[in-house]
């Protein structure tokens, strides 16, 4: 762990990711003493401040309705990343034990539960998440749902394609010679053996879980207003192009930077973590 | 005296990492002479690969890497050529055979391909049937019968041991000046190890092409060889005719190597003890048996 | 039987099972909408009657098994039913908005495939120098934003700023192209009108190159990482041993082999652009599926929503197909083997 923070910290690149991510999470973290104008975040209007090109103290400007830009992108910010790690939370898990039990137990199991898995990753993942969030109220809660549902097979194709692999080897073989319980070979032993992997890929989702996120609310099918939401900022904001240009690349470069940091980060950890393999 | 095919004089190599500098080889001198056949024995690590990749010009293209010294190649200092004379002589004037043969063989395309690749080496303006039927008359002269199933064929579809045959047909395809031979075959089984050797062997005879044989084996060797070169840990401990060396080995790493020898397998590599006192003594140089 | 038909085969029935439970998810997902399907659709002034009679006409109050008995038998039929919306047939509806999104989504694809593989090449050829650096940078930046913000920044720069480009549509209101395909590169070109032909790739140049940069940026680092894997294989190093020139041993010795694994995702990739479509179609005004499918999804048209869904897997797993037989193409261990892999 600290020879892997030394290393990102080593490389400019990791180290931009770290900076980049650092900053996403500091500020949504702390917003409210960030954000110039915490109140904006709402539903407040001011009208004699509206569609401001960036000036002080507005430095991304302001929208149709007169609140900062940058106050808004800030608490965007922690609606994403909340969001991320929900939906990672929920679907890691359920992914990881489906791909498991699927990759070491084989058979008929194996088959049911591939097919499964197919039948999710055989819908566009936007699509599938649109058509849920369709049917469904759009609220932050069920926009997790919604990217969680479209979340979870990812890594059971990741997970049963490495215990597939590792089950042929042979410290599994020798758990199964001295009769340790199949619980204990999937999650004592395959397991950890998938953890550099599972762990580097759920890097590179957190950014794109809060842009798949963002496509969501793009379409209107994410979190309603007067909620922040990067998605939904661009959309609102495509239709005064190009006079308010602001509106949208601002909150469209904040989903870059965040997603970037952590591709950066996720990247450099696929280096380091495959190399100790 | 005629110029050495191959002149190695105090060649030292370093690799820059992020742990600083390492030095893996610490001045090793060795020559070869045309048509003849050398060995360079030790256990991996020794040192004796990279000596290799030195000679064919490959190591000198990774930035991490420090060299000097000297490699004369037919009394040409390699180090003087521009990138594109030292390209030139690549697969051309020398060219090398690897462990494992079916690895070594690129598994999308066809031998046949291959061979046509390698035989534009020497006539970049080679026509593809021109190319198959040189290739099929090396084929001929290791043994291979039926060169049009084999050329046709993609490695995964041939044995290790035809591979084995197909990489020596195009390591001599351009008739090179010098062979390298990289623990040739240990990855094939001991008897199918021996047949290609002998007629490696064969070959390189009438041919009178010069190799360089790089081995752990030291059955093998003592078959092959006429002169031997004994590395360890980079520095080459003892030199000298085969039949001085096996007989009278005089370097304690040596007489350790040896006594390791007697078993049946010949595969894999000796149980010597991983390092001794006595493994850093001087050079033991036994002198030519015939002027050459 | 040959091993490509064979692999064929097996993969089209898999397909099919796949598909069935595609249907299966999507008509679950549409019959727990909370409210009533009938009631939307006939708006607030409806009366009880109607909403009766709408109700058993699209076999509402049978049990969810029945329900989705009736609607696979007329998918069966080619029957996806009728749009609430546009009181059209969902197929007819289909019909007219995919040729355009799918025309999109193929030059995307183009532009996918011909940028990001020769640049991945590029940077396992110079792998640790600076063009290399460069190369996965820009794939990176490429990969780390959706679609919308790269259509938007594209419009702003290449059609406002620098009007190189047009801000939206498929081709110029002066032309009338009558519709064949429905895919107007290809139409133009059937009624022999080479300025319109201009004018439709003139018009989707920016989207496409929208649509397409994460693409490109996956397939480049994609096609990097494989190479660069491929490059420490033995084949290589006896490639450079027998002096094949560097742009020889990369564009054939290391990328064929690393094409094999990477074409897998690419596929992938490239259906996912099926539904980012949708995003870029919004900047663009571009008249495809997006505006069509987000509209039924708002409006809770059932028929419309499982239909879309379901044509747009089914192009989906027809994509993945076709790059299964193009992997084993490609690979001769499938090719030649008795057993597919």
């Amino acid at each position: 762990m600290k020879r892997t923070l030394a290393i990102l910290t080593a490389n400019p690149l990791s180290l931009l990711g770290l900076v980049l991510v650092f900053v996403v999470v500091f500020s949504a973290v702390f917003a409210d003493f960030i954000a110039p104008f915490p109140e904006h975040a709402g539903a407040v209007v001011d009208f004699a401040n509206f569609n401001q090109p960036p000036q002080w103290p507005y430095i991304f400007g302001t929208d149709l309705v007169g609140r900062d830009l940058f106050t808004r992108v800030i608490y965007a910010y922690r609606i994403s990343l909340i969001l991320g790690i929900v939906v990672l939370a929920i679907a890691v898990p359920i992914g990881v034990s489906i791909g498991l039990v699927a990759g070491y137990l084989g058979g008929r199991t194996e088959y049911v539960l591939m097919r499964l898995t197919d039948v999710f990753l055989s819908v566009p993942p936007l699509v599938l998440a649109m058509s849920i969030m369709g049917v469904l109220k759009p609220t932050l809660a069920n926009g997790m749902l919604a990217v969680t549902v479209m979340w979870w097979p990812w890594y059971t194709r990741l997970v049963y394609n490495i215990t597939r692999g590792e089950k042929e080897e042979g410290y599994v073989l020798a758990a199964e010679v001295i009769g340790a319980s199949r619980l204990h070979i999937i999650f004592r032993e395959i397991l950890p053996n998938c953890v550099p992997a599972i762990v580097t890929k759920m890097t590179l989702d957190m950014g794109f879980v809060i842009l798949i996120a963002s496509s969501l609310s793009f379409l209107g099918l994410g979190v309603q207003p007067p909620t922040p939401d990067l998605g939904s900022m661009v959309a609102d904001g495509a239709k005064y192009l190009p006079d308010s240009w602001w509106l949208t690349i601002f909150p469209g470069l904040a989903i870059l930077v965040a997603v970037f940091g952590f591709n950066l980060i996720g990247d450099a950890l696929r280096d380091i973590l495959g190399a100790e393999q | 005296m005629s110029i050495p095919t191959l002149d190695i004089q105090d060649l030292k190599l370093g690799f820059k990492g992020y742990t600083g500098y390492a030095e893996v080889l610490h001045g090793i001198s060795l020559s070869v002479a045309p048509g003849e056949r050398v060995a360079l024995v030790g256990e991996s690590g020794s040192g004796k690969s990279v000596t290799a990749r030195i000679v064919l010009g490959l190591l000198q293209e990774l930035r991490t890497a420090r060299i000097s010294g000297s490699v004369r190649f037919e009394g040409k200092e390699l180090d003087r050529l521009t990138k594109r004379e030292r390209h030139a002589l690549r697969g051309r004037a020398m060219s090398m055979i690897f462990q494992d043969p079916t690895s070594s063989l690129n598994p999308v395309f066809r031998i046949g391909e291959q061979f046509h690749d390698v035989l534009r080496r020497a006539d970049a303006k080679i026509t593809r049937e021109a190319a198959l039927e040189r290739a099929a008359s090396i084929l001929a002269e290791v043994s291979v019968r039926d060169a049009d199933r084999v050329l046709n064929a993609f490695p995964f579809q041939l044995s290790g041991g035809l591979n084995q045959r197909v990489m020596i047909a195009m390591a001599l395809a351009n008739e090179p000046a010098l062979l390298i031979a990289d623990e040739p075959g240990t990855a094939l089984d001991v008897t199918v190890q021996a047949q290609t050797l002998q007629l490696m062997r064969k070959l390189v005879e009438e041919h009178h092409t010069a190799v360089l044989f790089i081995s752990h084996n030291l059955g093998v060797v003592r078959e092959f060889a006429d002169r031997v070169y004994v590395i360890y840990k980079g520095r080459i401990v003892e030199q000298g005719p085969t039949r001085a060396v096996f007989e009278g080995p005089r370097h304690p790493y040596t007489r350790a190597l040896m006594a390791a020898v007697p078993r049946l397998t010949g595969g894999g590599i000796p149980d010597i003890e991983e390092n001794s006192p006595d493994f850093g003594a001087p050079i033991e140089i036994h002198p030519d048996e015939v002027q050459t | 039987m040959n091993p490509l038909a064979r692999l064929l085969a097996k993969r089209l029935a898999t397909s099919l099972i796949v598909l069935i439970g595609v249907s299966m998810l999507i008509f679950a997902i549409a019959r727990i909408i909370p409210g009533d399907p009938a009631r939307i659709a006939l708006g607030p002034n409806a009366t009880q009657e109607q909403i009766a009679n709408l109700r058993a006409d699209l076999h509402l109050d049978d049990n969810i098994a029945v329900q989705y008995g009736y609607f696979i038998a007329d998918v069966a039929r080619g029957d996806l039913g009728i749009s609430l919306y546009t009181n059209r047939p969902v197929t007819a509806d289909i019909a007219l908005y995919l040729p355009a999104t799918l025309e999109l989504v193929l030059v995307a694809g183009i532009l996918m495939v011909g940028i990001g593989l020769p640049l991945g090449i590029w940077s396992a050829r110079w792998r640790g120098r600076a063009a290399d650096n460069v190369i996965r940078l820009i794939s990176l930046l490429g990969v780390s934003a959706p679609s919308f913000v790269w259509a938007v920044i594209l419009m702003l720069l290449f059609a406002f700023y620098l009007p190189l480009f047009p801000i939206a549509g498929r081709i110029s209101d002066s032309y009338a192209i009558a519709p064949v395909t429905g895919f107007l590169l290809v139409d133009t070109l059937i009624h022999g009108d080479v300025r319109a032909f201009g004018n439709a790739a003139w018009h989707i140049i920016l989207p496409a190159f929208a649509l397409s940069l994460s693409g490109i940026g996956q397939a480049a680092r994609l096609t990097r990482a494989n190479m660069v894997e491929t490059y420490d294989k033995p084949y290589i190093e006896m490639a450079q041993s027998y002096g094949f020139s560097a742009r020889r041993i990369a564009n054939r010795y290391a990328f064929r082999p690393s094409l094999i694994p990477s074409l897998t995702i690419i596929g992938l990739d490239f259906a996912a652009m099926l539904g980012n479509a949708f995003l870029v179609e919004a900047i663009f005004a571009w008249p495809g599926l997006s505006r069509y499918g987000v509209a039924v999804i708002l409006r809770k048209d059932l028929n419309a929503i499982v239909g879309t869904v379901l044509i747009i897997s089914a192009t989906f797993l027809l994509v993945n197909i076709i790059v299964d037989l193009l992997i084993a193409l490609l690979n001769p261990r499938i090719r030649y083997s008795q057993r597919p892999a």
